[in-house]
């Protein structure tokens, strides 16, 4: 293991710096990246703090295997209390942020304090310093990155915000290199410290403790990655937009605020129909081959693609097939900077509400023009769409209709129906920070056959299934390794990896009690910030609406039984809160 | 849960994985596991040839389980897996008669199993010696061989589990075959040697 990994705090209020080894026991026992990050939240004990408050910080951290070289491994991790759920929250990007940071010689970086003007930080060669902000207020993501390069030079990676991070919006993200730390509302946390953007820059080198053995593990890695039909064609092939006909087909797509579940609409919004008509190229976050990024065309002006969600979201969830307007709605809410799951969901949600004669106008009503109209007020929480711009449970809770806002911990699903895959509504319920796939995402075994296909329907043997995902999800991330490797790539790569390149004496199933003491730790913070069992639960239209027609008709999630198997199975009583046992177990125990 | 046990334990002695009353298999659920019944003829399984006992605790059933029920367990306990096949696969089986590990010339084995440690126990039925010296081998293999008995394989399903069992037999009877052929063979994968470390 590195002796020499260092954490980098920063206060924005006082513009001031500390630097300090980070503890070895907190390298091996959390890795790095999310494991790490939710690791030194928890043990400072800033986890029970006001989200939006200066002394909560925000915690950047690569990967373990950040700047190594190991396949599709830059993503990087930003961990805070979120201002949308209030649970803890680490949201994940690929980028190169963490490459630079490692590179710059920091295994961590700690942003705490309030800043009285708005401010830049820059982390690079020349040491950190602070940049006066106040010319980039008000500009979106795109000029930010593009006015702050021109200053520090054009290698940065840059983090940012748009302008519904300055005014701190529930579903404000971050941007980073094109790409986003989203959910949750992570940019109201930067928005919250006047802190507008960060640019990182390093050239050092992160050293590899056995070079020849770390050649050969990837090399073994990249065979598979390029020999599974997931990573080696769909995603490249199609991008993640890969999954909406397969969704669409399986009848498990939440269509207008998952009132039905598969959509007349879908194969024009699909990954084939981005390739037929507006694909102009394809790009990868650094060092990945997968590439799933997409460049569109339309009307000339070259755009980012979007992906499988924000398809689902402006698309599908609103009942919605304009492939060309999902692609500007999707470039509005990415310079702005909101998060397009959530905007989506909560239009979706309001247009429910309209329906059901709870609102006076109709959110879909002005066509596509209206609907970029609507994203940027939400954004800038101007006119209409300022009540809907933090979030459908706001939102809907103001109208005094809570039940249109399909949130879980209030933060809005994303677009697989847990009607039509009932594990995944085991893993929505149970995820760490609120509705979300990537805590465990079961769709992998129970639409996509991967490790193996498993009956979608039936809810036994889920428990065990969402818990060995969310534990090797939790040492994924802290690798700082993309989600899709796992598609081809088993534990015992990844602990092989981790071991050539820092030399941590760590096996396959080591790296999932890494994981799975992250997720108690990630649970124990959000049992002490007031969760309980109550709050393991989804909404009530899949707990007890079931679908009308279609393959889903009669169902709903059985999510008790199974969330007392889950509870048993790993180890916590029958509020979900980590025995003692269990707790000393994983190292976690108390004195 | 019933058909994977039946469909999987038909396909290992049709596949000459197991003799008639030979092999056994485990899912686990939560504190509980599921395990083929004692003398069960793993071709045939009835639903009453399913067995259901505590992970930790024993209780009545334990008397109509699996006599490998002490090593599921602690295979279980030492590890994420979640399905456990073990089998007597009969090139496999003779290999680790000879060798500390096999390490498969063909493209599947090699993909998918690199390298299959063996182990040995004095004791080699469902003894406390087997549960100590085959757990450690499944931290960061799949598969493990307990030298002339069988192999015990791990996954998140029993599929998973069947799916290596069935390699490594493939794997160890390509390699019995290139033996019998005069012993050498070409080598095509890059960096070959290093499998034997894996």
């Amino acid at each position: 293991m590195c002796a020499d990994l260092k954490l980098l705090k920063v206060d924005l209020g006082k513009r001031s710096i500390e630097i300090s080894p980070l503890a070895l026991e907190s390298i091996r026992d959390y890795i790095g990246g999310r494991g790490l990050g939710a690791h030194l939240l928890y043990a400072a004990g800033r986890h029970l703090g006001e989200p939006l408050s200066p002394d909560t910080p925000v915690i950047i951290t690569p990967g373990a295997l950040a700047g190594t070289g190991a396949p599709s491994s830059s993503r990087t991790s930003l961990t805070s209390i979120s201002p949308l759920t209030g649970t803890i929250f680490e949201s994940n990007s690929g980028g190169r942020a963490g490459i630079m940071l490692r590179r710059a010689g920091f295994a961590a970086l700690w942003i705490e304090g309030l800043s009285e003007e708005p401010l830049s930080l820059v982390i690079d060669e020349g040491g950190v310093r602070f940049f006066d902000a106040a010319p980039l207020s008000g500009l979106g993501n795109k000029e930010t990155r593009s006015r702050l390069l021109s200053e520090v030079g054009p290698k940065h990676s840059v983090l940012s915000i748009g302008p519904a991070g300055e005014r701190s919006s529930l579903i404000a993200n971050v941007c980073h290199d094109g790409r986003f730390f989203g959910r949750g509302g992570v940019g109201a946390l930067f928005g919250a410290k006047n802190l507008k953007a960060i640019a990182f820059h390093g050239e050092g080198v992160v050293p590899l403790a056995n070079k020849d053995a770390f050649d050969f593990v990837v090399g073994e890695a990249k065979k598979l990655i390029s020999a599974h039909p997931i990573t080696s064609k769909g995603l490249p092939q199609f991008g993640t937009a890969v999954l909406m006909n397969v969704m669409n087909c399986k009848e498990a797509l939440p269509v207008r605020n998952f009132r039905d579940s598969s959509f007349e609409g879908a194969s024009r919004i699909s990954g084939e129909a981005v390739r037929d008509n507006i694909l102009s190229g394809r790009h990868s976050c650094f060092g990945c081959s997968i590439a799933c990024g997409r460049t569109v065309k339309v009307d000339g002006v070259e755009m980012e693609g979007p992906e499988f969600e924000t398809l689902w979201a402006f698309g599908a969830a609103l009942g919605l097939s304009d492939l060309t307007g999902v692609v500007r709605l999707n470039a509005k809410a990415n310079d702005l900077g909101i998060d397009t799951i959530s905007a989506g969901s909560t239009i979706a949600a309001a247009r429910e509400l309209f329906d059901l004669g709870k609102l006076d106008w109709n959110p879909l009503d002005g066509g596509l023009d209206g609907l970029l109209t609507l994203v940027e007020e939400m954004a800038l929480g101007k006119g209409r769409g300022a009540e809907l711009g933090d979030g459908s449970s706001v939102f809907s809770k103001k109208k005094g209709y809570g039940g249109v806002s399909m949130t879980v911990k209030g933060m809005e699903l994303p677009a697989y129906d847990p009607r039509g895959c009932q594990g995944q509504g085991l893993a929505y319920a149970t995820s760490t920070r609120g509705g979300c796939h990537l805590r465990a995402y079961m769709i992998a075994p129970e639409i996509l056959a991967a490790p193996k296909l498993v009956d979608r329907f039936s809810s036994s043997g889920k428990a065990g299934l969402v818990i060995v995902s969310q534990n090797l999800n939790a040492a994924v991330d802290s690798l700082g390794m993309c989600r899709f490797t796992s598609f081809a790539l088993k534990d015992d790569y990844y602990a092989r990896l981790l071991r050539a390149a820092t030399g941590q004496e760590i096996d396959g199933q080591g790296l999932m009690s890494v994981g799975e003491r992250i997720y108690n730790v990630e649970r124990l913070a959000n049992i002490e910030r007031g969760f309980t069992r109550k709050d393991d639960t989804l909404p009530k239209r899949l707990l007890e609406e079931p679908h009308q027609v279609g393959a889903l008709k009669g169902r709903v999630v059985s999510l008790e039984e199974m969330l007392d198997e889950y509870y048993r199975f790993r180890g916590w009583d029958s509020e979900g809160t980590p025995t003692g046992v269990k707790l000393e177990s994983l190292g976690l125990g108390k004195g | 849960m019933y058909e994977q046990f039946r469909d999987i334990g038909r396909d290992l002695y049709l596949g000459g994985l197991v003799s008639s009353h030979a092999g056994n298999m485990s899912v686990r659920m939560g504190d509980r596991i599921l395990i083929t019944r004692r003398g069960s003829m793993v071709g045939r399984l009835k639903p009453d040839d399913l067995i259901e006992t505590g992970l930790d605790a024993d209780d009545a059933m334990v008397t109509l389980a699996s006599s490998e029920l002490i090593v599921h367990r602690a295979i279980y306990k030492a590890t994420s897996a979640l399905a456990i096949v073990h089998t007597h696969p009969p090139h496999a089986t003779a290999l680790s008669l000879s060798q500390d590990a096999i390490v498969p010339v063909d493209s599947e084995g090699s993909y998918l199993l690199h390298k299959v440690p063996v182990v040995e126990a004095a004791k080699t039925i469902g003894s406390s010696e087997v549960a100590e010296v085959i757990p450690p081998a499944l931290r960061d293999h799949k598969v493990a061989m307990l030298r002339g008995h069988g192999s015990f394989a791990v996954g998140e399903l029993l599929e998973e589990a069947f799916m290596v069992t069935s390699s490594l037999e493939f794997s160890s009877r390509i390699l019995y075959l290139v033996r019998t052929l005069g012993g050498d063979h070409k080598e095509y994968r890059k960096s070959a040697e290093r499998y034997e470390t894996w």
